[in-house]
């Protein structure tokens, strides 16, 4: 074997290792303990009353932030790179920050925001909207945490774009239709289905705001995953880690399907992957990530 | 370096280890529910130290955690090295019995292993704006009603089972003096008033702290909840007035040492002193002066000093058939409690 | 006309959902005033909480900037069964909910488990210790230096580096001196990621550390017992304190890539 095929493997191993290690021995773990019982039991722990109005809940809630964020995340991802305003610098930051934030203070603070003892929170209950410990909290805390998403998997597909699209207009003629069509969407859609499906996963998995902004009652304002942490406080680890398998399941399966849906077919590659012409010394550092 | 200085490093370190050695320092690892960190941490554990150093000349250095009960009872089974676990409910307690980690009966210690005592009491806020006097009011449509998940709260037990056992009194009462009600109808009285006052809970909190900083925040009319949760913020001055209803349930919280990891560190000595101390009159006093009620006062109501009177028609737990027993009755699969959320989430 | 109102709606759309319960944190941060928000800042366990988040992600990051490397460049550059599972895998951690990355964690290394035993008899302590604290964050952050770096990697494409191969180098100066510097801006911003994350890491490091005050307290770990212990002021000061860290390092990374930006333009 050359050492150069000596070397891909051992990187191959080391990769594969490392994420077998870390992520898919622990998951092989609480997938083994919600089937200890077999699939039957497992199929009984996430169809009791409780549990499967907490996933559909979950479902529901994250479906309605994935679109919001859709569309405000997009709107937000091309103002921010085709408009130069002042504070733009200030907005880009600020994007990231949700990462950084330990969700329990966002939690804290989106409750304190909307509490009844503020204006906005008084001003709402006043108007008969009801934000806090109901659907439109959870809606509101899964938003925060997964604002960068679509943000972020757009702004560098956007850059590139723009390049491209003067190219196009230039050396093609192209009505800004076909442009359209032609150029810019199949460049955006990587980019938007990337953040789209990962905010959806995001948002499956949240908790620890949820479990300070939402009422918590079981049936009506339980989300999965305070379902989850409700079953495992009471001595069920079965039942929790049945519905936490589910929630992975579905996660998956989203991923998956990104993954084909963004990849490259075969060898070729799509005109977002393909590198353009220019040297590498003409290449904007801004443009990438 | 020369060997001169070599040899004073060496001497250095020498004196040094055998300094160490002479005063020698013990560790312990205390495992604790949150509501008591204050007694813990500013007194009790403090005055423990002094009291060990003077008896013995040693250091005792407390690494201590404060956290809900069930999840360090949860801590302590998957691994958590406490070598003292004071926690509040028995319940907690007998699971890490159960996984073979305390081997002595704990129950066999100065007031049968409870170290704390208080009562489930109401919070309002000041002026009492909704005219809450007992439990039935908090039944009445308009009023909001706090106290948090019991499957994640030990605290929410306690105020589940003060509701249910409540409404066997109240039924008893209502059967008029000298006359009982049958079990049937007792029960089913408590679960109605169970059930009326769930619909009016619209947050329930995984923690018993975490719902007092709700009612903090201005959410909810009257918190159920720990009598020693309230005093303490309303010493600290905040628009709150308490009620204890005259029907209510009698808290103790038990402490032990955990067997299996006092001998692994060899330092069961230290644990059991420690343990003993938490029945001290020092540490007692800490305890009411953080709102507790003396751990006699259900047995002996004039006894020791406070100034808290004994509800009427107080109830213990064994009162209710001991904890096993109440507590598959009300958050069992089929218990009270959980088929009340179950229907009251159906719109029955 | 429609750019004012897109930048507006946009500077709506932050200032509902992000720029104004920050402000409500800084502002109730200083509820006591600034002498309070300072002894707050610095007060034993606060320190100490700092010091143990900083060990943490520090750790956190070389170990996913060196694996997030190798798994990026795997990914992209071979093909074998299994590619398409392990992309659906990495980005795993973030539908795991802290409160189960922590089960797992238990379920893993417990007193009763091979490895637990295993660690035992080394008199290696993971679980309610720094091992278990660091796997919990590495679990949280694994991600964000792979998914920087693939889009990055396919983009690049191999010419580069097969032009440097021609060219007499071998496989370690190919990717010291051509692969490396292509990845640059993937690394500064994969890590810039995996910082904040790992700074923001509770729930998971809360079921596994055991909690122990002036040990095992990690930053936010201290951020919720301060709230728990109605010290209200103390829990907003602290995480004011963090926000504005994540704040500082993401400001720095945007003027860095505007800089750099304007030098080579």
């Amino acid at each position: 074997m050359t050492t150069h095929r000596l070397l891909q493997l051992a990187l191959r191993s080391a990769a594969v290792g490392y994420v077998a290690l870390l992520i898919l021995f622990p998951l092989v773990a609480i997938a083994h303990q919600s089937f200890t019982g077999g699939i039957d039991h497992f199929i009984q722990d996430i169809s009791t009353p409780q549990a499967s109005s907490a996933l559909i809940l979950t479902l529901e809630a994250a479906f309605i932030t994935t679109v919001i964020n859709a569309l405000f995340g997009t709107l937000s991802a091309i103002v921010l790179v085709r408009y130069e305003f002042p504070g733009r610098w200030f907005l880009n930051a600020l994007v990231d920050l949700p990462f950084a934030i330990p969700t329990l203070v966002t939690g804290l603070m989106i409750a304190a925001i909307y509490g009844p003892t503020t204006i906005l929170g008084t001003w709402l209950q006043q108007g008969g909207v009801s934000v806090l410990y109901d659907k439109p909290g959870i809606v509101l805390a899964m938003l925060f945490v997964t604002m960068p998403f679509t943000i972020r998997s757009l702004q560098p597909v956007l850059m590139e774009l723009e390049r491209d699209q003067e190219e196009a207009a230039f050396s093609l003629g192209a009505s800004p239709w076909t442009t359209f069509w032609k150029v810019t969407v199949p460049s955006v859609l990587p980019g938007l289905l990337t953040g789209v499906f990962l905010t959806f996963v995001r948002a499956l998995g949240e908790f620890g705001s949820i479990v300070i902004v939402a009422g918590n009652i079981p049936m009506k304002t339980q989300v999965a995953s305070v379902y989850v942490y409700g079953e495992i406080e009471s001595y069920n680890p079965q039942g929790a880690t049945s519905v936490s398998v589910f929630i992975l399941l579905i996660s998956f399966l989203v991923l998956v399907l990104l993954e084909r849906l963004t990849r490259p077919p075969g060898e070729r590659l799509p005109r977002w992957f393909r590198w353009s012409k220019q040297p590498l010394s003409m290449i904007r550092p801004s443009e990438i990530g | 370096m020369g060997a001169s200085s070599l040899f004073a490093l060496l001497l250095a370190w020498i004196i040094f280890s055998g300094s160490v050695l002479a005063g020698e320092t013990r560790e312990l690892t205390l495992a604790a529910y949150s509501v008591p960190k204050e007694a813990y941490e500013r007194t009790i554990i403090p005055a423990f130290q002094r009291q060990w150093k003077q008896r013995t000349g040693q250091e005792v250095r407390i690494r201590s955690s404060y956290g809900a009960s069930g999840a360090q009872t949860r801590a302590i089974i998957g691994g958590f090295d406490a070598d003292v676990a004071v926690l509040s409910l028995e319940g907690d307690l007998d699971q890490i019995a159960k996984a073979g980690l305390i081997s002595h009966d704990w129950r066999t210690g100065p007031h049968k292993g409870m170290v704390s005592a208080s009562v489930v009491a109401l919070g309002v806020r000041k002026g009492n704006p909704k005219g809450i006097k007992g439990w039935e009011d908090l039944a009445r449509p308009g009023v909001e009603v706090l106290y948090p998940n019991p499957k994640t709260s030990g605290g929410a037990m306690w105020d589940v089972v003060a509701i249910y056992g409540a409404g066997l009194k109240l039924a008893e009462q209502q059967a008029g003096a000298g006359k009982k009600p049958s079990a049937e109808s007792a029960e089913a009285f408590a679960t109605s008033l169970l059930k009326r006052i769930q619909k009016n809970v619209k947050v329930m909190d995984k923690s018993g702290r975490e719902s007092v900083t709700t009612f903090e925040r201005g959410v909810g009319d009257v918190i159920v909840t720990y009598e020693n949760e309230l005093l303490p913020r309303i010493k600290s001055h905040r628009p709150y007035e308490l009620i204890v209803p005259q029907e209510t349930v009698w808290i103790e919280n038990p402490a032990s040492i955990i067997d299996k990891h006092v001998d692994r560190h060899h330092v069961r000595d230290v644990a059991e002193a420690f343990v003993a101390f938490l029945h001290s009159e020092e540490a007692q006093a800490a305890f009411t002066e953080l709102g507790f009620r003396p751990i006699g006062q259900a047995t002996a109501p004039t006894s020791a000093g406070t100034a808290l009177p004994l509800p009427n028609r107080l109830f213990t737990i064994a009162d209710l058939g001991g904890w096993e027993t109440i507590s598959t009755k009300l958050f069992g699969p089929h218990g009270a409690w959980t088929t009340t959320v179950e229907d009251l989430a159906r719109g029955k | 006309m429609i750019r004012r109102l897109l930048i507006s709606s946009v500077w709506l759309y932050f200032a509902l959902l992000l720029i104004s319960p920050i402000l409500y944190l800084a502002v109730h941060s200083f509820d006591e005033g600034i002498a309070a928000f300072w002894s707050e800042v610095t007060k034993p366990e606060a320190l100490h909480g700092f010091l143990l988040t900083i060990e943490i992600t520090a750790i956190v990051l070389v170990l996913n900037l060196v694996f997030g490397t190798i798994t990026a460049l795997v990914l992209v550059r071979q093909h074998f069964i299994g590619r398409t599972i392990l992309s659906g895998v990495i980005d795993l951690p973030f539908s795991v909910s802290p409160v189960i990355a922590g089960f797992m964690l238990i379920l893993l290394f417990g007193p009763e488990t091979i490895l637990g035993t295993f660690f035992g008899t080394l008199g290696v302590k993971v679980l309610f210790a720094m091992p278990a604290m660091v796997l919990a964050t590495l679990f949280a952050t694994f991600p964000f230096v792979v998914r920087e770096l693939t889009p990055l990697l396919q983009t690049i494409g191999t010419d580069a580096e097969e032009a440097a191969r021609t060219l007499g180098a071998n496989e370690w100066q190919v990717f010291l001196k051509v692969t490396l510097p292509m990845l640059r801006w993937g690394f500064v911003y994969g890590a810039t990621l995996t910082v904040a994350r790992a700074i923001g890491e509770f729930g998971a490091v809360l079921v596994v550390s055991g909690n122990i005050l002036l040990v095992t307290q990690t930053a936010t770990l201290h951020i919720y017992q301060s709230y728990v212990d109605f010290n209200y002021v103390g829990a907003n000061a602290v995480a004011l304190t963090l926000l504005a860290v994540s704040f500082a390092i993401l400001t720095l990374l945007e003027l860095t890539k505007a800089k750099a930006a304007a030098t080579v333009a």
